[in-house]
């Protein structure tokens, strides 16, 4: 096994932090290496302290680490906080600011102006990990322009390393296979694309945006429209009365948008219309803590909207679950006639992978049977009363009694669609792990590093709601059973539990706004 | 001659004014003789909302206030269909006012009838958000405190280039000439027809 890389960019927001993350993602998925990113940012849009993470390899990789190999603070002052990410091994560059003294004030102004440290920076990266310079420049030029002069800025950092600096002994990257750089939203967009996306509505909400930029971006392309209306409860009407119309419509939020939401999910399950919601989590109650990472909304979605009715709840663990948990709930959507709810959060939202080159994957669309308006079928009312086969409202007690049953029927049969399990490891391990959501890639990353992986197993749980009674069995096989969640209330437990006899010996849950680092998982789990 | 109504009788009260509005529909729609394979009509809650159930036509019956929101979905996913929203005050003012405004400023083509009687009935008589100030009702025994909205004015302000119109229910005629002209225009448009409700509506004569 290769060894895995990171590295840490830190500084104000605005100095262009995120545009050399994604160019050194690029560059390094170009050398054949796998890598995971991730970035930290207040919710603001001017100063303050943001962050860009790589971590890379020759070899797969599933999570960034928490420690770093290389970090440079692009103003002064922004390394300070960092220091429990340093080993002694680690090189830190900084400007005149008590670590390895990188001048990149002077440097700048050599080059005429103040906004180049981020492309030096990379530049002196790109030396220190031994990538092939021409092929950098060529990515570098192709961002900035031809004859920008971030090019000049990219080899001052580069001869900068040269003189002052050894090169890491970094492992060539080999794959060959071709890849994309995404982040979950955009593997959720390329998802709900290639099971035929008709309509997507939004209103903007951290750190849900991505998928309404994606598929605002490439509406033409993808034969589709956007809509973003005057807020969450239209967005979630406007989905429902364009799926009555035919179309094959998604919605994408937060939870605040998601609370706006929940009236209209209740009305989707009881008129039969299938829609979409993409619910990316990050830190409530309320307004919380905006640009941050959580997986506090899992009850909140599986309980969403009044009445007793059937929707789908999935979750997808990393980009490549996004894409096709993308796919599979439109599909469920159209198939049931139901609300279908994908979570995200912040971690895989915002976090870049290299996966499948995704539009080369096929499209796999199922059609709703539902009849709709302008093709010649028979004319039905879509009913938020109770309601008989045409549409009309009903309250006589065996009647409704009947369609009740009938509706709660479709619970099974959706629950032969969900998504199974993952588990990863040996069934005859001492341990289970089990969680859900984007802890499966500090999980994952943990495990191989630990020398003691053979002892444990890890249950990836998808299919979130209706839920697999059979979790129950698989889990209660272990000796010991250990729940890791990104929230404080263990909720998935509390959901298992509900459905299930179950317990778990060890709990490891973190809720301060930060996703899961391997490291920390490898402690707790030793611990 | 298509036939736009279901086999269900209207439970509206003796002497109510939606009887007006219904005929009105029907009269227009078998006189304009739309499509009926491409006329989606979107009812709100309330007593006009239970239209519903009498009307021969696609339709939705939304959640009370969202029929506006759920009309310009179905008519941005398929811009053939001609689209009609009927709802009352309290959903289309009340509790949607947000949505009708931004459907206004869209002015995307769909005709909001409303069925204003200045009151909320389906609920026995709570004051509506065009209920004059000062008039008591169930939830304002002391009386309204808030000037009434204005509904014609407001869809000027926000889209000159809307129709909006205002008949009053006393006069059938009319209103019959009003939905024709509505479901006519190319656009947004607003009917708001002015009705008192037989029922819990004596302080308002």
């Amino acid at each position: 096994m290769e060894k895995t890389w990171s590295v840490k960019i830190a500084g104000p927001a605005g100095t262009g932090i995120k545009s050399i993350g994604l160019l050194l993602a690029q560059i390094l998925n170009e050398s054949g290496y796998f890598l995971k990113d991730y970035s930290e940012y207040p919710s603001l849009v001017r100063g303050g302290h943001n962050t860009y993470q790589v971590t890379f390899s020759a070899d797969e990789v599933y999570s960034v680490h928490k420690m770093v190999d290389i970090f440079v603070s692009l103003v002064p002052g922004h390394w300070q906080e960092h220091q429990k990410e340093f080993s002694k091994d680690t090189s830190v560059f900084a400007d005149n600011d008590g670590k390895i003294n990188l001048p990149l004030g002077e440097m700048c102004g050599q080059l005429g102006s103040t906004i180049y440290g981020n492309t030096i920076s990379l530049g002196l990266i790109c030396y220190l990990i031994d990538i092939d310079k021409d092929k950098a420049k060529i990515i570098v030029g192709k961002y900035f322009g031809e004859d920008s002069p971030n090019l000049d800025a990219f080899e001052a950092g580069w001869q900068w390393g040269e003189n002052n600096c050894q090169k890491l002994a970094v492992d060539k990257g080999k794959n060959t296979k071709k890849m994309i750089i995404v982040d979950g939203n955009e593997a959720t967009g390329w998802g709900l694309h290639k099971a035929g996306l008709d309509m997507f509505v939004a209103y903007p909400m951290t750190p849900a945006t991505g998928v309404l930029h994606f598929l605002a971006k490439n509406q033409d392309e993808f034969k589709m429209k956007v809509v973003h209306p005057e807020d969450e409860i239209a967005v979630a009407s406007i989905a429902s009365g364009a799926s009555m119309a035919g179309a094959r419509t998604a919605v994408g939020t937060s939870g605040g948008g998601f609370a706006l939401m929940t009236e209209t999910i209740s009305f989707d399950a009881q008129a039969g219309l299938g829609v979409v919601y993409f619910l990316s989590q990050r830190p409530g109650p309320a307004t919380g803590m905006p640009t941050w990472t959580s997986q506090g909304d899992l009850l909140f979605a599986v309980h969403s909207g009044h009445g007793e009715f059937p929707k789908a709840v999935l979750a997808p663990g990393d980009q490549e679950e996004a894409f096709e948990l993308g796919k599979l709930s439109l599909n469920l959507a159209n198939k049931f006639d139901i609300p279908v709810i994908m979570l995200s959060d912040k971690n895989l939202s915002e976090s870049s992978a290299n996966t499948t080159d995704f539009e080369k994957e096929k499209e796999e669309k199922i059609e709703s049977l539902k009849p709709k308006p302008g093709k010649g079928q028979k004319i039905k009312l879509y009913n938020s009363y109770e309601h008989n086969d045409e549409g009309f409202s009903i309250e006589e007690a065996e009647e409704s009694k009947k369609v009740v049953e009938l509706r709660l029927k479709k619970i099974n049969e959706i629950l032969k669609e969900m998504p199974k399990v993952n588990l990863f490891g040996s069934d005859r391990a001492k341990k289970i792990i089990v969680s859900w959501g984007s802890t499966k890639g500090a999980i994952l990353e943990a495990l191989k590093e630990m020398p003691n992986k053979e002892e444990f197993a890890f249950l990836q749980i998808r299919g979130m709601w209706p839920i697999d009674p059979k979790i129950g069995q698989i889990i209660s096989a272990f000796s010991e059973r250990i729940l890791i969640e990104n929230n404080a209330m263990a909720q998935l437990e509390t959901l298992l539990k509900s459905q299930m006899t179950i317990d778990f010996t060890k709990r490891i849950l973190k809720y301060d706004g930060r996703p899961f680092f391997p490291e920390e998982i490898k402690e707790a789990l030793n611990d | 001659m298509t036939n736009w109504r279901s086999t269900i009788i209207p439970t509206w009260c003796p002497g109510c004014q939606d009887y007006v509005i219904y005929a009105g529909l029907q009269n227009t729609l078998t006189k304009l003789a739309l499509d009926q394979d491409k006329t989606v009509i979107v009812y709100d809650i309330g007593c006009i909302g239970n239209m519903a159930d009498f009307v021969k036509a696609w339709g939705i019956h939304s959640l009370h206030g969202r029929s506006v929101p759920t009309a310009v979905g179905i008519k941005l996913a398929n811009p053939e269909l001609n689209v009609i929203v009927i709802g009352g005050d309290g959903g289309i003012y009340g509790e949607g006012l947000s949505h009708l405004i931004a459907a206004a400023r869209l002015n995307i083509d769909i005709t909001v009838i409303v069925a204003n009687n200045q009151l909320y009935s389906l609920t026995t008589g709570q004051s509506s958000p065009t209920t004059p100030k000062g008039i008591k009702t169930k939830s304002t025994p002391k009386g309204v405190e808030s000037v009434p909205v204005v509904p014609l004015e407001l869809i000027k302000a926000v889209n000159p280039e809307a129709l909006a119109q205002h008949v009053s229910c006393a006069e059938p005629l009319k209103v019959n000439e009003a939905i024709e002209k509505a479901v006519k225009h190319q656009g947004f448009d607003l009917l708001d027809l002015d009705q008192l409700c037989v029922s819990f509506g004596k302080q308002l004569r």
